[in-house]
């Protein structure tokens, strides 16, 4: 077997923080940290995709790890979906647990980029979901007083 | 009047609340030998303040509407425990006249101010009268509701914010603990902030008044710690700085106000009494005042009720103010220490300072973060204390405050403070859910923090999260890295340090690695 690549991702805030590594590199020793490996998601198994989250200054970090060259497969064939124009409906799903507070839209509404569509409450503070994309929404999934998790689905923008 | 305090000054309490405001009044208890009672909404069956209290009733579903703040349920909970008093914490009922006058209407006894004095300051606009009949400064402002929606009060409200001076704040009058406001820096947006404003109160507090106040920049939070028993004593027990703010809510507090001198304490401590007395306080309360750079005090609100931040001022004190609450509650006239201390504290011998972790993300605007807390390690030693309402495997719900512990620390004075409250930060281990820790990492080390120069828009002006989550983002690649490199052996994961004991937190251990695993899963697996 050649030396593997590996493909580290920290997800951030905006933007993931990804680095490759060969199994020939000599990483930082950060003797103090200690990963521990969460349960995979379904697409991480689907993925062949290791998860660990670590803290580091208070800040609670999780990083992926995978083969480069399969990362790299999968990029490919995501990017040619998007070329053939199979971009399809976006499902928004929330991204904190939280109960409905408002909702402006219903199927059928046009949107532009960054449009409220709804919120959710969570600890006393309101946050807006806004329109990721201009489209029309072809579905709303949730109605105000809805509790949603983390993940669950909100509505989708087609 | 000759103090009595041999017998217990209560059979059985209730506590009104939930998280660590509830253990914090159980502790009290069982200090003091009173039987303690908690109430629990379904989120909260496996609470620890359920699992702390000698009894616990359910008082309805997860959302504080339905449970918490529903005062018939608590009530009944009250008399179907036979409880002679009821503690409602601060947050949810703590300030509400009718839940006082309900719970004194059973024959219970309420610990706190009496239901008048909660109807007189519950009403902000209310409380700047009377500060003003008193002689007391108030930030300038209107001193009744701005009416909204109706014919020329557009003009009238523009007319008068000009007069007042932008930037001018847009005030809640059922307002607290920093909702209900908004700031408003141009003209043409005051119309649409106003009605939104009273919107916004209207569903938050059941009351659209609102009122505008200036805005002042650069200025400080400082409140005043006031008790007053049943027989008309009233004395100020030091004073907190909590300028240290996000979104007008608290971030971290210290006693004493770093700066202040004994005269400016004495000054500010007087004209706390002054308003608490306009109002006739009884128990425990907190006056806010907005102290500007040039050290002029203007007085905002009365907090009729133990604040969050009551710690410093027990650590700077040496004063229980829980106990003292509970022995004021039962008649009892404030103690030879309570006012001895009252003037000690115009010249304090320690500092004290507290931070608020909550479940929170710092680089997301403080966007509240609920989720289950897969790690929490919590700091000890001297000088550290910690109230806490989590524990280590407990999912926090999205339904409540966001607040999950508080860690203080005292020490000789305010450079030796800082020092400490590095170290115990450095001891917190978190995991799950982001918390507002590396906030306070960064805080303890800010140049303007550390040399007392604290504004109420530091945050806003110089928080800057996104280098320092980058930073720990590369460390993170790099500790995950170093656990896959080739060759880790099982028995060397198992010996890493900070793992052993704790089978959840065991990485991966494979024989041959887990960077080899995840190259042979490459390699058996087929793509796609």
């Amino acid at each position: 077997m050649s030396p593997s690549r590996l493909r580290l991702v920290a997800l951030g805030v905006d933007d993931d923080l990804v680095v490759e590594l060969t199994s020939a590199d000599d990483p930082d020793v950060e003797h103090r940290l200690v990963p521990r490996r969460l349960a995979p998601t379904a697409d991480d198994r689907a993925a062949g995709r290791d998860r660990f989250e670590v803290t580091v200054d208070g800040w609670v970090i999780v990083v992926t790890a995978e083969s480069a060259d399969r990362a790299a497969l999968r990029e490919r064939a995501t990017r040619l979906s998007a070329v053939t124009g199979h971009a399809g409906p976006l499902t928004l799903k929330a991204k904190i647990p939280g109960r409905v507070a408002r909702v402006w839209v219903t199927v059928g509404t046009e949107v532009q980029q960054g449009d409220r569509l709804l919120s959710i409450e969570a600890m006393k503070m309101e946050n807006e979901i806004r329109a990721p994309r201009a489209g029309t929404v072809s579905a709303v999934a949730v109605a105000v007083g809805d509790r949603v998790e983390l993940g669950s689905d909100l509505a989708v923008v087609g | 009047m000759k103090q009595s305090r041999t017998e217990p000054p209560f059979r059985r309490l209730l506590i009104a609340n939930r998280g660590e405001i509830a253990l914090r009044i159980i502790r009290a208890c069982r200090e003091l030998d009173i039987e303690t009672v908690a109430v629990f909404s379904d989120a909260d069956a496996d609470a620890l303040h359920v699992r702390a209290a000698d009894q616990s009733y359910r008082v309805g579903p997860a959302p504080a509407a339905a449970s918490y703040l529903v005062a018939d349920a608590i009530i009944a909970a009250a008399v179907a425990a036979g409880a002679d008093a009821i503690h409602p914490g601060y947050g949810f009922l703590s300030e509400q006249a009718a839940f006082a006058a309900a719970v004194e209407a059973r024959g219970i006894v309420f610990v706190g101010p009496t239901p008048d004095t909660l109807a007189g300051l519950g009403d902000k606009i209310a409380a700047r009268q009377s500060a003003r009949a008193n002689d007391v400064p108030i930030v300038p402002g209107t001193f009744e509701p701005i009416a909204v929606g109706g014919v020329g009060d557009e003009q009238r409200i523009a007319s008068i914010a000009s007069e007042i001076g932008y930037p001018v704040l847009v005030k809640a009058a059922a307002g607290g603990g920093g909702r209900g406001m908004r700031r408003v820096d141009d003209p043409a947006e005051l119309s649409a902030a106003v009605t939104a404003a009273a919107g916004e109160a209207l569903q938050s507090f059941g009351s659209a008044s609102v009122y505008l106040e200036h805005y002042v920049e650069g200025g400080r939070h400082v409140e005043v710690q006031l008790l007053g028993d049943a027989h008309g004593n009233i004395v100020a027990l030091g004073e907190r700085d909590c300028s240290i703010q996000r979104r007008h809510q608290k971030l971290v507090e210290e006693a004493p106000a770093p700066g202040l001198t004994a005269d400016d304490r004495r000054r500010i401590h007087g004209l706390a009494v002054r308003v608490a007395r306009s109002v006739g306080l009884r128990n425990a309360a907190t006056a806010e005042f907005l102290v500007t750079g040039s050290g002029e005090a203007y007085f905002l609100e009365v907090n009729a009720r133990l604040q969050v931040e009551h710690g410093v001022t027990e650590l700077v004190s040496g004063i229980d103010l829980v106990h003292e609450q509970l022995w004021i509650a039962a008649g009892q006239p404030l103690s030879d220490e309570v006012v001895a201390a009252s003037h000690d504290l115009v010249q304090p011998d320690r500092h004290a300072i507290e931070l608020r972790i909550s479940a929170e993300d710092p680089a997301r605007a403080f966007a509240p973060m609920p989720g289950r807390i897969s790690r929490w390690r919590e700091p000890a030693g001297p000088g550290v204390r910690v109230d806490s309402g989590v524990a280590e495997g407990m999912t926090v719900s999205g339904d409540y405050d966001p607040l999950l512990s508080k860690i203080l620390v005292v020490a000789p004075d305010r450079d030796g403070a800082i020092r400490r409250a590095r170290r115990a930060v450095a001891e917190l281990e978190t995991g799950g859910i982001q918390t507002t820790l590396p906030f306070h990492a960064w805080l303890l080390r800010h140049p303007a923090f550390v040399s007392g120069a604290v504004r109420t828009d530091l945050v806003d002006r110089d928080w800057a999260p996104s280098p320092l989550r980058e930073a720990a983002a590369r460390r993170a690649i790099s500790a995950v890295a170093q656990l896959l490199r080739p060759g880790r052996s099982a028995s060397e994961d198992a010996g890493t340090p900070g793992v052993a004991g704790h089978p959840d937190d065991r990485p991966d251990a494979t024989t041959g690695g887990a960077w080899a695993q995840i190259a042979r899963r490459e390699a058996t697996e087929r793509w796609p």
